[in-house]
């Protein structure tokens, strides 16, 4: 079972976007001329995916492959850091969720000075904030700092 | 050749140009000895701070720090073991036994001195062949461009560390993603989900950050406890008389090696350092030192991985496709500033094209310096815990991602391509095709829409055209020249 499991997502995938693709609106053919519609070549390129997938399964049946060890807490915990860092930037502060997300991670990876990690997660997001503000002249979206800041 | 020449002297008398590669060279070797950064994962991040630097410095900047970290590679390859990148796995092969017998200094000295001779070789090599490759690039017509794209995905095949099937479907998700948003012709809106912010299609800079950057931290996550041991350096040294003597042929024959792979349209370094690394065994008189600490292993595999940046920089410049992971980021860089990457940029930009390849010469010469009396210094760089590197390494990205059009849709993109780039690398798949899929998406549909119109829908009118039927041979050649060969020889054999 294990051997189809990859190539069975991916097939699923091609099978959606072929669909997709056929949902999209023609164009007459005064626009595209001896050209392709807009749905061709993407529903190509997945009839293509399909062929590989079939390579892919015959190859993985053939040979199957070696088992994937599940990733450890640290992935997992990284990867969860990342949802907290969109909920943080959609309802407090583009910086205040890097700051979090800097200081989580780096006491997540092991850091076991805190203070050490409590600094990073302040310095780093204010010399980038600092860089790209002032020197590059990029404009921060709006959060409870920046509002701040920018007045 | 006098334009050339002209246009590199000007580096020379540039002081911010000069300033900006040596920053960036002391900067790409710093990325190179941190293991998992490495020049791609380095220029993806790097890519933002040089919004508003003129095309010029931008790109020299990015080449600059290719070089520089492709070389940096090798110092913890000898010290640690581990390749900061992954051009310089070979380099361990016979750079950490011999670092491990008490002569680290050597093993660097060989290193920085073969790096360099292969990165200036090739930068020689490139000044000739990319205005003669562009001479003959101007010929190409839209059925000319779809087959030479179809033999740039077709040697996605042999990209990175998947399988060939695993890299053509990653590189085939890459040209689909190149769908997304409104289709150039008719306007009709592809993928979009509804989001207008995708109207333009996927920006590449955060898909870039994501796939090398963000899913980089997550592979590292698992090592997050791992510490390295490193080896004590006295002091590095320049090869002597007797080293010279063993290895200038391996420099030469890898140096040649290494162009010729990086010019290959998706083929890279670290394919050219293996290749370099066999090739010195193959040619040795002393086999059986390799592996306990060659000095032509080192040699080998390091002129060669050197040597295959100024190679890559031939198609990715002169015909738009991209080398490897880095160049598809330099090539992002060529555009976001506005530079038509092909042959019309040898005669719109020349000077600007020299002045990048100025760049990487002068940061060749510089890592030298940098190789030679900072080595001891740079190594303990890689001894930053991961703990605080990898978390900066996200503020950097999060922002980078920001900073291209002021949008958080690109950083969300980047985080959503880092953790699909992560879980593809975990089964077997490599990025580099899908970035290269991404860059080469709109050439390939582009093309064969103006070629499908040229002639009049008829399509296997492409395959009658001579240059486009050679592309397509080699693409053939390039998918399952391997299996036929192999069924020859079994037939043979029976």
């Amino acid at each position: 079972m294990r051997p189809l499991v990859i190539p069975g997502i991916i097939a699923l995938f091609s099978v959606v976007i072929i669909y997709l693709a056929l949902q999209l609106r023609t164009s007459p053919p005064l626009i595209v001329g001896a050209s392709m519609q807009p749905r061709s070549f993407p529903i190509f390129l997945m009839v293509i995916n399909l062929l590989l997938v079939g390579i892919m399964i015959w190859q993985n049946l053939k040979n199957p492959p070696e088992p994937v060890k599940m990733e450890g807490p640290t992935t997992w915990i990284s990867i969860g850091l990342f949802a907290l860092f969109y909920i943080l930037t959609t309802y407090a502060d583009f910086f205040i969720a890097i700051a979090a997300v800097v200081f989580l991670l780096s006491v997540s990876w092991g850091e076991r000075r805190l203070h050490v990690a409590g600094l990073v997660a302040l310095t780093v997001p204010l010399t980038l904030f600092l860089i790209f503000d002032e020197v590059l002249k990029i404009r921060f979206p709006r959060g409870l700092i920046t509002n701040w800041y920018y007045g | 050749m006098y334009e050339a020449l002209s246009a590199i002297g000007s580096v020379m008398l540039d002081p911010y140009l000069l300033m900006l590669i040596f920053v960036t060279t002391i900067g790409g070797i710093v990325i190179g000895v941190l293991p998992g950064l490495g020049a791609t994962t380095g220029a993806a991040l790097l890519l933002p701070f040089t919004l508003t630097m003129s095309p010029v410095h931008a790109i020299a900047v990015l080449a600059t720090l290719y070089v520089s970290a492709t070389f940096a590679g090798s110092i913890t390859a000898i010290l640690i073991n581990t390749p900061g990148t992954s051009a310089a796995a070979a380099t361990t092969f016979d750079g950490f036994p011999l670092a491990q017998r008490g002569e680290a200094g050597r093993a660097l000295g060989i290193a920085v001195v073969a790096s360099t001779i292969g990165g200036i070789f090739s930068i020689i090599v490139l000044c000739f062949a990319a205005p003669m490759l562009a001479r003959v690039a101007y010929e190409f017509r839209p059925p000319e461009y779809f087959a030479l794209t179809i033999f740039g995905l077709s040697m996605l095949a042999s990209v990175g560390a998947g399988g060939a099937v695993r890299n053509l479907i990653g590189g085939i998700f890459g040209v689909w993603l190149a769908t997304i948003g409104a289709e150039r012709v008719t306007s009709i809106e592809r993928f979009m989900f509804g989001n207008y912010e995708l109207y333009e299609g996927l920006s590449f800079v955060p898909v870039m950050i994501g796939l090398f950057a963000i899913s980089e931290l997550l592979v590292q996550s698992k090592k997050a406890h791992l510490v390295a041991e490193v080896i004590s350096l006295k002091a590095v040294k320049l090869p002597s008389k007797e080293d010279y003597k063993r290895i200038w042929r391996t420099i030469a024959r890898s140096s040649g090696i290494g162009t010729f792979i990086g010019i290959l349209p998706a083929e890279g370094a670290t394919v050219a350092s293996m290749i370099g690394y066999s090739e010195a065994r193959r040619w040795s008189k002393n086999k059986e030192e390799f592996g306990k600490g060659a000095v032509e292993g080192i040699a080998g595999a390091e002129a060669a991985n050197n040597a295959a940046t100024g190679g890559a920089m031939v198609p990715t410049m002169v015909l738009g496709i991209p080398g490897s992971g880095t160049t598809a980021i330099i090539l992002v860089g060529l555009m976001v500033h506005g530079l038509r990457p092909g042959p019309y940029l040898f005669t719109e930009q020349v000077d600007t094209v020299y002045q990048i390849f100025g760049a990487m010469l002068v940061a060749n010469i510089i890592f030298l310096a940098m190789g030679l009396y900072a080595a001891k210094l740079f190594a303990r760089i890689s001894m930053v815990p991961t703990s605080i590197l990898w978390p900066i390494v996200f503020a950097l990205s999060v922002i980078g991602a920001y900073s291209l059009s002021a949008s958080l849709l690109d950083v969300w993109i980047a985080l959503i391509f880092g953790v699909v780039g992560f879980f593809a690398r975990r089964h077997g798949f490599s990025v580099a095709p899908i970035a290269v899929g991404l860059i080469l998406g709109h050439m390939v549909e582009v093309n064969l829409q103006n070629s499908l119109k040229m002639f009049d829908g008829a399509w296997w009118l492409i395959a009658a055209q001579p240059l486009a039927l050679l592309f397509l041979v080699l693409s053939f050649l390039g998918l399952f020249g391997s299996q036929i060969v192999r069924m020859i020889t079994k037939q043979k054999d029976s």
